[in-house]
């Protein structure tokens, strides 16, 4: 039987609402009782996302699909997202925004997240805004069939209900929800659109359909002046089974019959097979060779013979020679001497932008650079596939999208997506690598269980996974900037040169030559900009393919990075103020406060500098200087107006002029990303972020040499250690009038051009390049010294 | 070749059939199903592996199992043991008490993605056996300085961990 509801939305008016919510009683049940909630799929789409029933998708009737929400007798609540936790704290945020809307506490939310075979929605982490928006309305349009249920059950209208901790009261009867959902089987129907993820030529990264299904509608939503749960320091549900031991990661997979696989790179990128070594079978009696195209392995029961056997084969297997990259001190060059032809993306009038700077009194002209980058997680790529003999193939992974790594699979074995079920677990961060569902071990797993005939796991290297993962490509950018008599900017003109980074392809697949997703050549502006009293502004980006993209292995296989794309061009653009703010004589926070009205940036950036101690003045600061054997201080500030959020960084230096050693010795970092979900693990994410930024402009490049990338350990692609990590202090801004905003990922964008202004500050020169590291700063202030 | 050895685990006795030159973090993980240290450099370069040999940090990813037979190891499922054994507590309180440590990466809300943790809190384990109250710079010193190579976490948790570690000395003073 259906049951009216008794709630104020109103189907006309709810926004491109396709199917208006529908709560159905199922039936009764003997023991337990629950309310599901899942998506009520537009006819349009259900052809395209067809899925097939699984045994786990619904508590009381498997054939149901996975539900959104559901609502126990226990009083407990399950909440499925296909969205995934990488270490952000995006499980506590979840839990909050449901348990908000539904007046539950939020220890009473258990989450399953990523398995697309358990969870309704796609998506990924990366949209976790948009995820969270997706949730808070699944709960808001949940708590009004529940408050619908208890009006009927009171005899009362829903206008006199209250709810506190899950128990509805009104006419002076009270029920908690696990009462209200008792012996019953309801199913709640809510409406959605948008599509799962899905390998599609026509994307720029050959994945469309990122964020999955979207909640439609307008359900009444809780002000965020009432919140209660959300704005407190809910603890990460995850931590304690992490600290204990209990998590069970996706490198602890087992399953019956498992092999282990080690991997036998070619020596080169370019490089193909010639023969397959030798494998000593009285040395390793259990091991076997499995391959396809150039890609080849070695796989054992156990995990120490595969590493062994694979070695010796490995020793005795032969590879063409291959030799197309330039090498990593070649990249500038390489980078300028391609002839670019159009923007891949162009923001601004470019007319305009010419006669504003031909007719400003004054221009300056500066370039900016950084080598390639990686993510570098500290656990490498790793994954356990079983590909069966009746099509199914399931996969365990640490994927940050599950959709799309499940779109890419079927992609390259040729099967429906439906045979595919793709189950995440925690494990490395993997910082924007797996965003486009691509990258990874899973490639290399799923061909080699699918050619062994049993399930198979692969775990990279820490070598492998330094030389053959995704990169972020390294850049060029020209900037130039007209100034008026006041020391205003008027015109501003930014290019930026560089590989593109949307190659979501799986390593396994391009080596094995099996069918892979596409990407283009094409880079981007980042849109948000926080400057709108600079009148006259063009912003031009130039994309190329990989670098060797010709090659066997695919090439340095771009893709994007943490804050991507905004990471490299604030490092520049902000480069650019500060040295305006230089030419103008002006202090620099000062600068950027005359070239905004936007109020949210200027409040945080008069907190940040409140909190440092900033004293106004401009930089240099009078005591700088290029020699010397003892250290000279200096400060400086970045900005970054990135997804609803502001950030402002003041680093402070001790620069060593006679040995060029930078140490930052204090981080302030000060963040509106408007209302705060979660104080604490905003604080530990934005102080997080400083060392991630940190480590970016001091240390990191992928080096290469015109075969391969050479920077393959920890002690030549080096990242920040604990020693290095200044005093970092923490301004937060939480605000109720402008929405949620990005509240972690940008703390790593604000810091390296903070860092480069304060070495400006300090010795009077002005890095242009990242990493700052001594030998390039020695160079520097030496030429800067006239030799 | 494989043969049967004898090691000592979170204080039980346990034989494990492994060729003797196979890294100890295998054998751990493997065939013990302890899966608190795991692999990241294989190279002791990075210290995810980490566990206690005798009481010192050592790197499983590069210690032959045989060199942990007659020895005791311990790894983070071990650590509430050994706090329980120090403060003398009665089994139903060692059951429902984490190590001081522990219990600071909890509070501290240390761990993002977590995969460098375990190693990170064998360290400060070491490091509070020595130091009751150890300074940041000492500290700093040994999650960095100590042979064979710093512990490294890629999220970024440098500040969050020294946070812990004081925490966890005070809890272990009182």
């Amino acid at each position: 039987m259906s049951v009216k509801i008794d709630t104020p939305i109103d189907p006309a008016t709810a926004n491109d609402s396709p199917i208006p919510t529908t709560l159905t009683r199922r039936g009764f049940v003997q023991v337990g009782g629950a309310l599901f909630v899942s998506l009520a799929l537009p006819a349009a789409f259900s052809a395209c996302t067809k899925r097939s029933p699984v045994a786990s998708g619904n508590q009381l009737d498997p054939a149901l699909l996975a539900s959104w929400l559901e609502i126990r007798s226990d009083n407990t609540i399950l909440a499925r997202t296909g969205r995934t936790e990488t270490g952000t704290g995006m499980s506590s945020y979840y839990a909050q925004a449901i348990a908000e809307e539904l007046n539950v506490r939020p220890e009473t939310i258990s989450l399953i997240l990523g398995d697309t075979d358990r969870t309704p929605d796609g998506g990924y982490s990366a949209g976790f805004i948009f995820g969270m928006a997706n949730v808070r309305k699944v709960a808001a349009y949940t708590y009004q069939a529940l408050l619908g249920l208890a009006a009927a059950q009171f005899g009362v209208p829903v206008s006199s209900l209250s709810v506190v901790d899950g128990v509805v009261s009104g006419g002076g009867k009270s029920l908690s929800y696990g009462h209200l959902v008792q012996g019953q089987h309801l199913d709640l129907k809510i409406p959605i659109i948008g599509k799962l993820a899905k390998v599609d030529p026509s994307e720029g990264s050959g994945i469309s359909g990122l964020d999955g299904f979207s909640v439609t509608g307008d359900p009444p939503m809780k002000p965020m002046s009432q919140f209660k749960v959300m704005g407190t320091s809910f603890p990460v549900p995850g931590i304690p089974a992490k600290v204990t031991g209990k998590t069970q990661w996706s490198c602890d997979i087992s399953v019956p019959g498992m092999l282990h696989a080690r991997m036998v790179r070619p020596p080169t990128l370019g490089s193909t097979l010639i023969s397959v070594g030798v494998l000593d079978k009285r040395q390793f009696p259990s091991a076997e060779i499995v391959g396809k195209g150039n890609l080849l392995a070695v796989v054992s029961p156990n995990e120490w013979e595969a590493i062994g056997a694979a070695q010796a084969v490995a020793a005795s297997t032969k590879w063409t020679e291959w030799a197309g990259l330039p090498g990593s001190e070649n990249l500038t060059k390489t980078l300028r001497e391609r002839k670019w032809g159009a923007p891949s993306e162009s923001r601004g009038n470019a007319a305009e932008v010419t006669a504003a700077l031909a007719g400003a009194p004054k221009t300056i002209s500066v370039s900016y650079e950084q080598p390639y980058v990686r993510h570098a997680p500290i656990g490498p790529f790793v994954a356990v596939a079983d590909v069966r003999s009746d099509g199914g193939v399931t996969v365990w992974t640490h994927s940050s999208q599950s959709q799309g790594l499940r779109a890419q699979i079927a992609n390259t074995l040729s099967v429906p997506m439906e045979k595919v079920v793709v189950r995440w677990l925690e494990h490395s961060g993997q910082y924007g690598r797996t965003t486009f569902g691509g990258d990874g071990a899973e490639g290399d797993a799923v061909i080699l269980s699918k050619l062994t005939g049993k399930p198979v796991r692969v775990q990279w290297t820490l070598e492998e996974d330094l030389a053959w993962s995704s990169v972020s490509p390294g850049w060029v950018a020209d900037l130039k900037a007209g100034m008026d008599a006041k020391g205003h900017v008027v015109a501003l003109h930014t290019a930026e040169y560089a590989p593109h980074q949307q190659d979501a392809r799986l390593l396994g697949a391009i080596l094995a030559g099996m069918p892979c997703s596409t990407s283009k050549p094409r880079t981007w502006v980042t849109e948000e900009w926080p400057y709108d009293k600079i009148p006259h502004v063009l912003r031009e980006s130039h994309g190329m393919p990989n670098l060797a993209a010709e090659s066997a292995g695919g090439g340095l296989r771009g893709n994007i990075m943490r804050t991507p794309g905004q990471r490299q061009q604030v490092f520049a653009l902000e480069g650019l103020i500060n040295e305006a703010a230089a030419a103008a004589k002006a202090d620099p926070i000062q600068f950027r406060i005359e070239h905004t009205s936007e109020q949210r940036l200027i409040d945080v950036l008069n907190a940040t500098a409140k909190a440092a101690g900033w004293k106004s003045r401009q930089s240099p600061h009078s005591g700088a200087r290029r020699t010397g054997t003892s250290p000279v201080t200096g400060r400086g500030v970045c900005v970054v107006f990135r997804n609803n959020a502001y950030w402002v960084g003041i680093a402070e230096v001790a620069v060593t002029p006679a040995t060029g050693s930078v140490r930052a010795t204090k981080f302030t970092i000060g963040a509106d990303c408007g209302k705060i979900i979660n104080p604490r693990q905003l604080d530990r994410c934005m102080k997080s972020g400083v060392v991630m930024g940190l480590s970016e402009a001091l240390k990191e490049e992928v080096t290469f040499d015109k075969s391969q990338v050479t920077s393959k350990n920890w002690n030549s692609y080096k990242i920040l250690t604990m020693a290095e990590v200044p005093e970092i202090k923490v301004v937060q801004i939480s605000r109720d009038d402008k929405g949620f905003g990005g509240g972690s990922e940008a703390a790593n964008a604000v810091v390296p051009q903070a860092v480069a202004a304060a070495i400006f500050d300090a010795t009077g020169v002005q890095p242009r390049r990242m990493p700052m590291r001594a030998e390039y700063m020695t160079a520097l202030l030496k030429e800067a010294a006239g030799g | 070749m494989p043969g049967e050895l004898t090691l000592t685990v979170n204080g039980a006795k346990q034989v494990v059939s492994a060729a003797p030159d196979t890294p100890l973090l295998f054998v751990l993980r493997n065939e013990l199903k302890l899966t608190g240290p795991r692999l990241g450099c294989g190279m002791a370069q990075c210290g995810a592996c980490a566990v206690l040999l005798n009481g010192e940090e050592i790197r499983s990813c590069v210690t032959a199992v045989s060199d942990a037979v007659g020895k005791k190891v311990t790894t983070i499922e071990g650590l509430p043991e050994i706090w329980a054994g120090q403060k003398g507590l009665n089994p139903a309180d060692a059951a429902a008490t984490l190590h001081p440590v522990q219990q600071a990466w909890i509070d501290e809300q240390v761990p993002q993605c977590g995969y460098c943790q375990s190693g990170m809190m064998i360290v400060a384990v070491e490091l509070l056996a020595k130091n009751p109250n150890p300074t940041v710079a000492q500290i700093k010193d040994a999650f960095t300085h100590k042979p064979p190579s710093p512990h490294l976490c890629r999220c970024g948790t440098y500040a969050a961990i020294i946070d812990a570690v004081q925490r966890a000395a005070k809890t272990m003073k009182a």
